[in-house]
């Protein structure tokens, strides 16, 4: 269906190769998963599949891309349109109308299709997705998950034969992710529909995955089996880590194949893990009946809750539950807050310039959104000017973060990864004593956020200091948070120690837990060391 | 109470009228009056969505013109006779600059007029700002016919890219806020334009590829999914301008 021939692709102004010499053939139905990390070229490998790259963004394309036949050089991305859909990382700037049904609708006016067959179509999808309730809804209303499902109906209307889809799940919670995905199966098997998707969280996806395609960045590619590929990748999810650790002949990618695999190593006899009580320091952030109100509804809604110093805590819970709003108070810039918030004894809303700095620490969900200089030298300047600290202190920090960003490169050029440890070191260089992060695994791939837990959890393990992020990965919360704290509809639902929480719900649970229940264990560290207890 | 959904083009060719009729009037009051009632309705009408939240800065830019337009009216002119309110140095300028003046009496004339002209334009623009928070620039361009098809891009482009802009301003003052730098001043704007445009940009540019990949303007001719119709809302809305304007 899909066929690159020696395809070499290099960017203008650029000495990076993005791809060399890539051969490959997908057939119909199949569902192949890209990998590989940040900035390695998996979204020009997606957009060279419908033309996008080089005819949007230039480049340079030795070797051909065809599908069905039809070469990307002598078609445009237009006239791909009725056989390739194509959904891109973030759905929102893609959308073209206002609501669910005319955006469904749009690629079907394009082709000139007849108002009975769109009808039709329309009807198909709605249910296929089951967007029928959401039909009339504006798109900009429509939390994450929905969106995410409108942009994959409106690709689908045109009856594609393939699927294009760049971190369909990067934004969404666990649930609203299996259901994306699960869709995404179905049709692979309902209709045959040939899909490529490129994403971030393995663990995600794996299991679907008939076969992987690894970009390692420097133009090398990688093409196998999910069993193949994951022996020695350093791309992998826990569940693979699980496997090497245990020294397992065969590595499985489903939970269902790593209990039988770990069948014995669960019956062993072990000893009951001593629950570490950490000692009860003083508090730290003091949170009292706080409302949040919206014009229109209520994000937050009489939330209580005492965090004390060095803790870790996770917020989580589905899109659009408040967790944002409820740090966007905590950290003061929501104006429509009543109830109390205290932030080491004051009101953050009271704070400014250099109080609030030392104070709070806020990572915004948009990491890019802190930095405004035209490099990142400048960027550090401003933090040393901003903070009245020793000039140099900030690139420091950032050294020892994340080493080896030129002083030179503009920020926008950073990979998320880098961007994220820029933007940690802009606010850490003022040593503030609450650190809020707001979503801050979006886009990272395991080796950035492998970093960003050791830098978490140093800086919390620091004297009198503590963080609190939002996440929807629930890996990151069990290799990070001392405590989740698990909101619904802005209320607390459930409030305790990682593992009790984890562990109560089989949605949230992470892989490692899944694999061996009913042990309560959520890292392959947790596993190694008690199997070293033996 | 349900609020009208009405063409795209209704509330355009509306403001269009309007400011035919504000001209033709040329009385400050109605003028005024004018301006208050749309803002009432766009108050009232307008959609939680990007475009509907620009009105308030529209209306902040057409204040900070008023402010100019009198300052520079007061300043620069022919003088004209009449009570003089207080008196400005005048600025010595070059002889062969007859009959231009800077500074001198300021007249309640004078002030009057500047203050009356400034209102005109500020009126006007707040009458388009009000149809284009008032429309959807999506649905706009499901009205266009595909041979404008480069012409529809750009629209949709360009009336899509300023509220979201709107949206990414606050959202980055408040991460400055957040950095605990000043709001205030040139500065603290100079600062952020150019990550502002920057995003802008990629953002148009991911739209496009958008629009592209999805066909649009690849066939000469557009089936239309539930078409819009002119409805007898719309024939109200425009014979309610057509009367402001018979009245002028």
């Amino acid at each position: 269906m899909i066929k690159f021939s020696n395809v070499s692709l290099v960017y203008p102004n650029s000495t990076k190769t993005v791809l060399e010499d890539l051969n490959l053939e997908i057939s119909e139905g199949e569902m192949v998963l890209v990998i590989g990390p940040t900035g390695s070229g998996k979204s020009s490998l997606l957009r060279l599949i419908n033309g996008l790259v080089p005819h949007h963004t230039g480049g340079i394309l030795a070797g051909d891309v065809s599908v069905d036949g039809i070469s990307t050089q002598l078609v445009k991305p237009g006239g791909m349109s009725h056989l390739i859909g194509i959904v891109g990382q973030n759905p929102l700037n893609g959308f073209v109308t206002d609501t669910v049904e005319e955006e469904l609708a749009f690629g079907m006016e394009n082709l000139n299709l007849s108002n009975d067959v769109m009808r039709k179509r329309v009807e198909e999808v709605l249910d296929l997705l089951s967007l029928a309730p959401l039909r009339a809804r504006t798109i900009a209303t429509l939390s994450g998950g929905e969106q995410q499902r409108v942009a994959i109906g409106a690709a689908l209307v045109t009856h594609p034969k393939v699927l294009v889809l760049d971190e369909p799940t990067s934004a969404l919670d666990p649930i609203a992710a299996e259901e994306v995905l699960s869709i995404l199966q179905r049709l692979v098997h309902d209709l045959s529909l040939t899909v490529v998707i490129a994403e971030h969280k393995l663990e995600r996806v794996i299991q679907f995955a008939d076969r992987i395609v690894y970009i390692n960045g420097h133009g090398e590619t990688k093409v196998g089996t999910p069993e193949q590929i994951m022996l020695d990748s350093p791309i992998a999810p826990p569940i693979v880590h699980l496997a090497r650790a245990l020294g397992l002949k065969d590595i499985g990618t489903t939970v269902r194949e790593m209990r039988r695999l770990t069948h014995e190593v669960r019956g062993k006899n072990y000893h009951e893990a001593t629950h570490e009580v950490s000692p009860q320091t003083s508090i730290s952030i003091k949170i009292d009946n706080l409302k949040v109100n919206y014009a229109d509804h209520v994000a937050v809604n009489a939330f209580s809750t005492e965090i004390y110093n060095n803790e870790i805590v996770a917020l989580m819970g589905r899109n659009g539950a408040g967790k944002s709003s409820l740090l966007k108070a905590i950290a003061g810039i929501s104006k429509e807050v009543s109830g109390g918030v205290g932030v080491v004894g004051s009101n953050p809303q009271n704070l400014k310039g250099k109080e609030r700095l030392e104070c709070i620490g806020y990572i915004p969900q948009e990491p890019s959104d802190l930095l405004y200089g035209q490099s990142v030298a400048i960027e550090c300047e401003q933090a040393d000017v901003d903070n009245e600290i020793n000039p140099g202190t900030t690139a420091k920090l950032l050294s020892q973060l994340v080493p080896g960003i030129s002083g030179d490169t503009h920020p926008r050029e950073l990979s998320e990864g880098q961007r994220l440890g820029l933007a940690l070191s802009v606010v850490l260089s003022s040593n503030p004593k609450v650190l809020i992060l707001d979503e801050p695994t979006r886009g990272l791939d395991y080796q950035a956020k492998r970093e960003l837990v050791s830098i978490l959890v140093s800086f919390a393990k620091s004297s009198n200091k503590c963080v609190v992020l939002a996440t929807h990965d629930v890996e990151l919360v069990a290799d990070l948070a001392t405590r989740v704290i698990f909101i619904a509809d802005g209320e607390k639902v459930a409030d305790g120690s990682t593992l009790d929480v984890l562990l109560s719900s089989p949605a949230f649970a992470p892989q490692v837990a899944k694999v061996m229940s009913p042990h309560p264990w959520l890292r392959v560290s947790d596993v190694t060391a008690a199997i070293e207890k033996l | 109470m349900k609020k009208p959904s009405l063409h795209p083009l209704t509330w355009w060719i509306w403001a269009g009228l309007l400011a035919i009729a504000i001209v033709r009037f040329q009385s400050t009051v109605l003028t005024l009056l004018c301006v208050g009632a749309v803002a009432g309705l766009v108050f009232w009408l307008r959609e939680d969505a990007p475009w509907g939240k620009s009105f308030s800065w529209t209306l902040k830019l057409s204040l900070w013109i008023l402010l100019v337009r009198t300052l520079i009216g007061i300043l620069i002119g022919v003088p004209i006779p009449g009570t003089t309110l207080f008196t400005l140095p005048i600025i010595e300028l070059p002889s062969w600059m007859p009959g231009i003046r800077i500074g001198g009496a300021v007249t309640s004339e004078r002030l009057s007029s500047a203050t009356i002209e400034g209102i005109l334009i500020c009126a006007i623009i707040l009458i388009f700002g009000a149809a284009a928070s008032l429309t959807s620039p999506h649905r706009l361009l499901r009205i266009l016919p595909v041979y404008v098809y480069e012409f529809g891009v750009s629209v949709v482009i360009a009336t899509s890219a300023l509220p979201q802009l709107v949206t990414s301003v606050s959202r980055i003052r408040q991460a400055q806020m957040l950095r605990g730098q000043s709001l205030r001043g040139f500065r603290s704007w100079k600062r952020i334009a150019i990550p502002l445009l920057e995003e802008s940009l990629a953002r148009s540019l991911e739209l496009a590829a958008a629009m592209d990949s999805r066909g649009y303007g690849i066939s000469r001719k557009r089936s239309r999914y539930r078409p819009i119709k002119w409805r007898y809302t719309d024939y109200l809305v425009i014979l309610s301008a057509i009367s402001v304007v018979g009245l002028s």
